[in-house]
């Protein structure tokens, strides 16, 4: 289409506001729901850093695969993971993505390429490494991309794969969602060297910065990271400055924040209303466009609250099955 | 009270994307902390003894610091006092404009900056007739001029202090303008108009998107878009004119063919159409009616059809310390040197004797 | 047909005949080629012991060293598998398991269960374990009974180069995490191994001694130390049955019991510590499914509480002996049970 000044056509433009806005309104609905102690256990919610997420998964396929963390819930969405069995999973049923086994920070889904969120900081990258091996074996153009925050950034796995990446020049991309904050701990405290790109040229990968408020800005970034990796370019790494609208879990009253912090994030880095302002004011996409979507998306998540909270729970006699796949 | 210089070191220059693309060099930001200290360091030499500096969300500053604190711990008086300065920080541009106007503000006697050529056109939109001196540390670097930091300190230090007068440190620069929908954005080097029409990721690596440039200065020892310009015309700082460059494509025939250094490692083949030198003041529609504005190399804003845009060279438009003038005038002038007075001077002239008996 | 073949040459074997049958089984580990990248002979190691010599130059890049950096290798390996690999990882000495406890416990064991059955991690983690090498208290532990803790993971320890064979066959084969336990000090052991495949099953122990009076439940080295107790007590009139286990999980319980109820006395040998240990943990079993059919208090025959230690003297009586061995059995068959 000759009038659209951006790098993605209107229906993958579409696409992309559908996929950061069902993030949205998921996490929105979550922090709810969890208030009224609908929810189990802990929940990490991703609201505020959607651009990042979509930047990047709009360039990926299946056999693309990606490394989650405990925040993982936008990861998943926008690799295709169904928002209904994630739901389900997030309330503990046997119709969730895991049957209610692993829960928020588990959800997985490996026929979509999602290799699963992670409780444990940091472990994404060891084994996004052996899934860029996996691709590399079969020679099939497939790439990993793991997700570590600012907090895990400084863990030796990290680290250590960011070098075993290097030396097997591995299709991996490692980003660093920098969100400012480890848990509740700011970087200016935990991080002896604050910029986490600083850390591939330790590896001798590239390390590049992208404002992880910007759809365009990831996606132009990643795209090209992307094609590098896939051409057999090797491994590099990507820190995307987001915005954590919430606290590190549900229930955390973030006193640590400053005052107004969350207010000025909303009204002034929301990703989605960058997004919404530069597509309306190019005139490639009109508000009653992206009206329409926030409707089936609420829709879309309000029926996947009455689907978890009327699904079965599972049975205590499976208590024991799946631990191994033959005993 | 000596003058305050203010410094302003970016942490986010020499990050984007041709670190992929190509093998541009990232500076890391232990590295950009050293490089501010040994400014400081110069600045203490020369007499200055009060700084303040632009704080960060990337903790240069914070390392800046922790370095002065160290000196401190083992008795050392090496630098001047720093102080932070009070200031909201949105980890964007927006920093070191507001850190910019501080300075001006308070009456800084220079502004240090250290940065890429978008961290200097930063500066120098918001701080008006206050020098600055500019310190690469970013990608296209065509703005500054290579110089170690630690004479960087020294030079500004013999200025602010004025043991070296205004009138030799200080040089004025020209600049261009470009006007859109009333507003007006500057570049301190070049001006680039591209087929893209979003900003994305904002650095310029894909030939193919070139339609126009407009240059204030064009040095083929430099790399960047006015390296293009440089491979046909040079023009120096100095001269009173700059060069208006058509890319060839969309119908146009190339007149030259260049292999230009248009990135760090990315050496292109360029078709250039036409160029023509143009004079200060003289308001230029560009050609292309859709796509962005590079300032200094890096995609700042879309414009479509609809918009107004024209571009202006300026000149004597912001101020800079001229590092090479004032070192040359520290060495004429023994600025940075003590004699010895005759009675203590030992046996006399030792290498003056050798040659004499040889 | 059958030849002698050494533990280690049996490991050996196992890899090349699986690599050669399955294109996505992949070897990884510090210095498994042992030379790459170095001025000299590529497959100059092929393993600290010599293990994986010349697969590397049968089998290639299939076969790779790796940086010395546990997380990173065997994470990557569980990655792989997660991903349609068969991995074989070699993590040198199980001691260094504490780099990458998180990948291993954390990470492999856990995928199929809390992805809800929909995860398959077939991944093999061989390591070398065992005292007896004068390699002191980092190369020397078992630590057999922390990884057999973890559900999710199998962990096989087989005592001769036969079940060496089949059984790392089948772990290779298996679909689930496999942490395959050699012993340093039977590398050199030989027995008669087939030349042709064969897998042996997890979850079935091998009886190499029939016995009546006595059952010693042991894996590993100790099934060597337990038979020469064994032929000890024979010549004492004693008739001692000897049980190797073979796979510590899953656990033939059946056949321990079996065994018990046969006999009536239970001697756990175990090299690890006697604490949470193999040992312990198969006295337990047998107290609880067996008491009735038990004539005496089971004895545990582990070694001491203490960590490995380096000099030769002391390192020597650390190990489990036979004598101390048949000194448990003997103690099972003069002990009066407290009338029930």
């Amino acid at each position: 289409m000759s009038d659209n000044p951006f790098p993605v056509d209107k229906a993958g433009l579409l696409e992309a506001y559908r996929m950061m806005k069902t993030i949205r309104e998921f996490e929105e609905r979550l922090h709810i729901d969890f208030a009224k102690g609908d929810i189990p256990g802990f929940v990490h919610l991703y609201a505020g850093e959607e651009a990042v997420a979509t930047g990047i998964m709009m360039h990926l396929n299946d056999r693309d695969r990606i490394a989650s963390t405990h925040r993982g819930h936008g990861h998943c969405i926008s690799k295709g993971v169904d928002v209904h069995g994630m739901m389900a999973e997030i309330y503990g049923k046997e119709t969730g993505s895991c049957l209610g086994r692993g829960g928020s920070m588990h959800i997985a889904d490996l026929s979509k390429g999602m290799m699963g969120a992670n409780g444990i900081l940091g472990a994404g990258a060891p084994l996004i490494c052996g899934a860029g091996l996996a691709a590399k074996f079969r020679g099939d153009g497939g790439v990993g991309i793991t997700f570590f925050g600012d907090g895990a950034a400084n863990q030796g796995m990290v680290l250590e794969s960011m070098n075993l990446a290097a030396v097997w020049n591995l299709p991996v991309i490692f980003v660093c969602e920098n969100n400012g904050y480890a848990e509740a701990t700011s970087r200016d405290y935990g991080t002896a060297v604050k910029s986490y790109v600083d850390r591939g040229a330790g590896f001798g990968i590239p390390g590049v910065h992208a404002d992880g408020t910007d759809f365009f800005a990831v996606y132009e970034v990643v795209g090209e990271l992307i094609k590098r990796a896939r051409e057999g370019g090797g491994p590099a790494l990507l820190e995307c400055e987001v915005i954590r609208f919430f606290g590190h879990f549900e229930g955390d009253a973030q006193t640590y924040k400053a005052k107004g912090e969350n207010e000025y994030n909303r009204a002034n880095r929301d990703c989605l209303k960058i997004f919404r302002a530069k597509v309306t004011e190019a005139g490639v996409i009109s508000d009653a466009e992206l009206d329409a979507i926030d409707g089936e998306v609420a829709e879309l998540i309000e029926d996947s609250v009455a689907s978890a909270k009327a699904a079965p729970l599972p049975s205590p006699k499976d208590l024991m099955s799946n631990v191994y796949v033959s005993y | 009270m000596t003058p305050s210089v203010g410094i302003i070191a970016n942490p986010f220059s020499a990050r984007d994307i041709r670190r992929v693309v190509a093998d541009a060099s990232g500076v890391q930001i232990a590295e950009r902390a050293n490089a501010v200290l040994r400014v400081l360091a110069g600045l203490y030499a020369c007499g200055v003894r009060h700084a303040v500096m632009m704080p960060d969300r990337a903790g240069l500053m914070h390392h800046v610091l922790r370095g002065i604190a160290r000196a401190g711990n083992q008795g050392l008086q090496r630098y001047p006092e720093v102080a932070p300065l009070d200031m909201p920080l949105f980890g964007t541009v927006e920093d070191t404009r507001t850190a910019a106007a501080l300075m001006r503000a308070g009456g800084a006697g220079a502004i240090v900056a250290l940065g890429g050529d978008g961290t200097h056109r930063a500066v120098i939109s918001a701080c008006a007739a206050t020098p600055i001196a500019a310190i690469s540390t970013g990608t296209n670097n065509a703005f500054a001029e290579q110089n170690e930091p630690t004479v960087v300190g020294l030079a500004v230090g013999l200025a602010v202090t004025g043991q070296l007068p205004a009138a030799l440190a200080f040089r004025a620069n020209k600049r261009l303008d470009a006007v859109i929908g009333g507003q007006t954005h500057i570049a301190l080097v070049d001006i680039a108009l591209v087929s893209d029409r979003h900003v994305g990721a904002k650095a310029l690596w894909k030939p193919e998107t070139f339609r126009e440039l407009y240059v204030a200065f064009a040095d083929p020892t430099l790399i960047g878009m006015s390296a293009i310009a440089g491979l046909i015309e040079p023009l120096s700082r100095r001269d009173a004119f700059g060069l208006q460059v058509i890319f060839a494509g969309e119908g146009r025939a190339a007149r030259a063919r260049l292999r230009a250094p248009i990135a760090p490692g990315l050496i292109a083949p360029i078709g250039v159409a036409d160029w023509r030198r143009i004079a200060p003041g003289e308001a230029i529609v560009p050609r292309l009616e859709a796509g962005s504005l590079a300032f200094d190399g890096e995609r700042e804003i879309a414009f479509s059809r609809k918009d107004k845009v024209s571009i202006t060279l300026r000149e004597g438009a912001f101020r800079s310390v001229d590092i090479a003038a004032c070192m040359r005038a520290a060495a004429t002038q023994g600025l940075l040197r003590e004699d010895t007075p005759n009675e203590d001077a030992g046996d006399g002239p030792l290498l003056m004797a050798a040659s004499a008996s040889s | 047909m059958a030849r002698k073949l050494s533990y280690k040459m049996a490991v050996n074997e196992a890899l090349d005949l699986e690599m050669t049958r399955d294109p996505t089984v992949i070897l990884m580990g510090e210095d498994i080629v042992g030379g790459a990248g170095s001025p000299g002979e590529d497959d100059a190691w092929g393993g600290v012991l010599g293990v994986t010599k010349g697969l590397f130059a049968k089998h290639g890049a299939r076969v790779m060293d790796t940086p010395l950096s546990e997380s990173a290798y065997i994470g990557a390996a569980i990655g792989a598998a997660a991903c349609g690999m068969r991995p074989v990882a070699e993590l040198m000495f199980i001691d260094f398991i504490g780099c990458c406890f998180d990948e291993i416990f954390n990470q492999a064991a856990k995928f199929r269960y809390m992805f809800g059955g929909k995860a398959e991690t077939p991944v093999v983690i061989r390591a070398m374990i065992g005292a007896g090498y004068r390699a002191a208290a980092q190369h020397s532990q078992m630590l057999t009974p922390i990884v057999t803790h973890i559900p999710g993971l199998k962990v096989v320890c087989p005592s001769n180069a036969y079940d060496v064979k089949g059984l790392l066959i089948q772990s290779i084969r298996d679909n689930d995490p496999v942490i395959f336990c050699e012993h340093k000090n039977l590398y050199a052991h030989e027995v008669d191994v087939p030349l042709e495949s064969y897998a042996i099953p997890f979850g079935e122990a091998a009886i190499p001694r029939e016995g009546r009076d006595a059952t010693i439940v042991t894996y590993g080295l100790m099934v060597h130390r337990s038979l020469e107790a064994a032929e000890k007590l024979a010549r004492e009139g004693v008739d001692v049955e000897v049980i190797d286990l073979r796979t510590l999980s899953p656990m033939d319980w059946d056949t321990v019991i079996e065994s018990v109820e046969k006999t009536g006395r239970l001697i756990a040998v175990d090299e690890a510590h006697p604490r949470c240990s193999i040992a312990s943990d198969i006295t337990a079993f047998v107290a609880q499914h067996a008491f009735r059919a038990l004539k005496s208090a089971p004895q545990m025959v582990t070694a001491p509480h203490s960590p490995v230690p380096f000099s030769p003297t002391l390192e020597d009586i650390y190990i489990p002996s036979a004598e101390t061995i048949a000194g448990a059995v003997k103690k099972t068959i003069i002990q009066k049970m407290v009338a029930a």
